[in-house]
């Protein structure tokens, strides 16, 4: 029957591409947007076409932005020695977050892959080699992901770095903020008292 | 840790089963294809949320049926969890005291079987893959977190493969590399550790089955060196083989191909075991295994011994089965013959005839 009402298969259709959405959540949500009032649906429809039109990947640290260069790229009172790598752009937004952090940043868009065919070619890598060697940052903190393809894009972008004689840091890893050892997994705890630190 | 109470619908062939379980020895016996295995299965399957058997999904559920379910409520004292597992042709779906289970770390490990069947007999008598399966099988059961640990490995591994194949020679390669030395020096050192202690107990438990002076060893490769040289060792292989695993295309070396050698008397078993001897390695093997689950986590694996006692002479039997009832667990034994077991002393608590996929307890007579 909903295959006859072409507009809103269609619609369907589209939103069962998200991450995380089937057919049968798709349905829902293009009924949703069916029921909302006329200019709630046009305002979400203008809220895409403008998030297209106008943001967009800053060229310098590939993090998304509504300018150009971004804010974070463009700020002054950010650390210009200090550059944090990172998978994501949700990841800047974390780590923005915490406000602990006053350098800039690199994004590379994913992380090494071979299985999923994800090679240094497709990350932002050769992009953050040039931002090297404008010889301005000091220190690289390296901020990808604790799984096997983050460690393993950790480890090869420290062997890149490190002959250039910078600094190369990583994320600690440990214990989070607020929480009760007895629920911690062993492999955290193990790594927490190998990472230990003078009292 | 025994199991209490044990329902499941639509399992091969067996329609339906409900029973209260006990402790001590559980007998089951019938005619050849009657069910007295998959019976087994079930209970391994509970644990271990696959078949020992190799199955797939579809082939366990019952034919013509959409899917099969498994529960059964398991004594830790002081008390009981239910644990209960629906399978259904494209994947399954576990619930822990009614919640849903999301990662099998959190679910592996609670209920311990130890298996033995005419299935793992073959894995002592073929190739070193049957071994390692073996030997990983026990390192997991006495420390659940090794299954992250051959993941890990495998992930690394995988992708070094992929990289070796795609022929991409360069410096990614050499990280993944990195990860795959480390994580494979600590499966080889899991497995050393493991059969470190091991070994000793399976030498005594042999001698004791089969009565005689023979000596058992299993010998891992490696197993006399240090972190240190393992790490090296495992490089150094990997220079070797440079050449060759960059024209084939996939890792030539580490744990995943090593071979764990079974030994009689210094000699392979495979190769020049009598059906007795592997017969008896395997239970030496096993018992030993019980053991060490037994030693490190003080619970009490549940048995699963599937047509044991063929083959066996009745010395080895009446050894065996000293050992069963010395033991407190709880034991599933199938058997297409009654009157040998009753022969070597064994007393059931319950007993079971299966016939074309039903249950009938029977009172079991001693001759």
């Amino acid at each position: 029957m909903l295959n006859s009402i072409s507009y809103f298969a269609k619609l369907v259709a589209e939103l069962a591409k998200f991450p995380g959405v089937g057919q049968k959540t798709a349905t829902r949500l293009a009924f949703f947007i069916l029921t909302q009032p006329q200019e709630e649906a046009e305002a979400l429809a203008d809220t895409i076409r403008d998030l297209k039109r106008k943001v967009h990947f800053c060229p310098i640290c590939f993090q998304m932005t509504e300018s150009d260069p971004c804010q974070i790229c463009a700020d002054p009172r950010r650390d210009r020695n200090l550059l944090c790598i990172v998978e994501e752009p949700q990841d800047v937004l974390a780590i923005e977050r915490s406000h602990a952090f006053k350098g800039q940043y690199h994004v590379l868009h994913g992380a090494l892959s071979p299985l999923d065919g994800v090679g240094p070619e497709d990350l932002k890598i050769a992009e953050l080699e040039e931002r090297l060697q404008a010889g301005e940052i000091k220190e690289i903190l390296i901020a990808t992901n604790f799984s096997v393809k983050g460690e393993t894009t950790a480890l090869y972008l420290a062997r890149l770095i490190k002959p250039r004689g910078l600094r190369v840091t990583r994320l600690a890893h440990g214990i989070p903020l607020g929480s009760d050892l007895e629920y911690i997994d062993q492999g955290t705890v193990g790594r927490a008292i190998e990472g230990r630190q003078e009292f | 840790m025994h199991l209490q109470k044990l329902f499941f619908r639509n399992f091969r062939n067996f329609e339906k089963v409900d029973l209260q379980m006990e402790k001590g020895l559980t007998l089951l016996w019938g005619d050849n294809a009657q069910g007295k295995t998959n019976f087994l299965e079930a209970v391994f399957f509970l644990a271990n949320l696959k078949s020992f058997r190799n199955s797939k999904n579809r082939d366990i559920i019952r034919w013509g049926e959409s899917c099969c379910h498994i529960s059964g409520d398991i004594m830790f004292q002081p008390c009981c969890k239910k644990v209960e597992v629906g399978v259904e042709k494209t994947g399954k779906s576990v619930r822990l005291n009614g919640k849903p289970v999301k990662s099998g770390r959190d679910y592996f490990g609670l209920f311990k079987t130890v298996l033995f069947s005419p299935e793992e007999l073959n894995l002592v008598k073929g190739g070193p893959a049957g071994r390692r399966s073996l030997l990983d099988r026990a390192v997991f059961l006495a420390d659940p977190d090794f299954l992250e640990r051959v993941k890990k490995y495998d992930n690394y591994l995988k992708n070094r493969n992929r990289l070796l194949k795609e022929k991409r020679f360069r410096d990614e390669l050499e990280v993944w590399t990195e990860g795959f030395l480390e994580n494979g020096v600590r499966l080889r050192k899991d497995r050393i550790t493991y059969l470190r202690e091991f070994t000793p107990e399976l030498k005594k438990n042999y001698r004791e089955i089969a009565g005689t002076a023979e000596n058992v060893d299993i010998l891992y490769p490696g197993s006399e060196k240090g972190d240190e040289e393992l790490g090296k060792d495992l490089r150094e292989d990997l220079k070797k083989t440079r050449e060759k695993e960059r024209d084939l295309g996939y890792t030539l070396v580490g744990p995943h191909w090593d071979d764990p050698l079974f030994l009689v008397d210094g000699r392979p078993l495979r190769i020049f075991g009598s059906q007795g001897q592997k017969r008896s390695f395997l239970m030496a093997f096993k018992i030993t295994q019980i053991q060490a689950i037994e030693a490190k986590t003080g619970k009490t694996p549940v048995l699963l011994l599937d047509d044991m006692a063929s083959e066996l002479d009745s010395f080895r039997q009446l050894n065996f089965f000293r050992f069963l009832s010395s033991r407190e667990g709880q034991v599933f034994m199938t058997t297409t013959d009654k009157q040998q077991l009753a022969r070597c002393g064994v007393s059931p608590s319950r007993s079971f005839q299966v016939c074309a996929g039903t249950l009938e307890e029977v009172k079991y007579e001693r001759l």
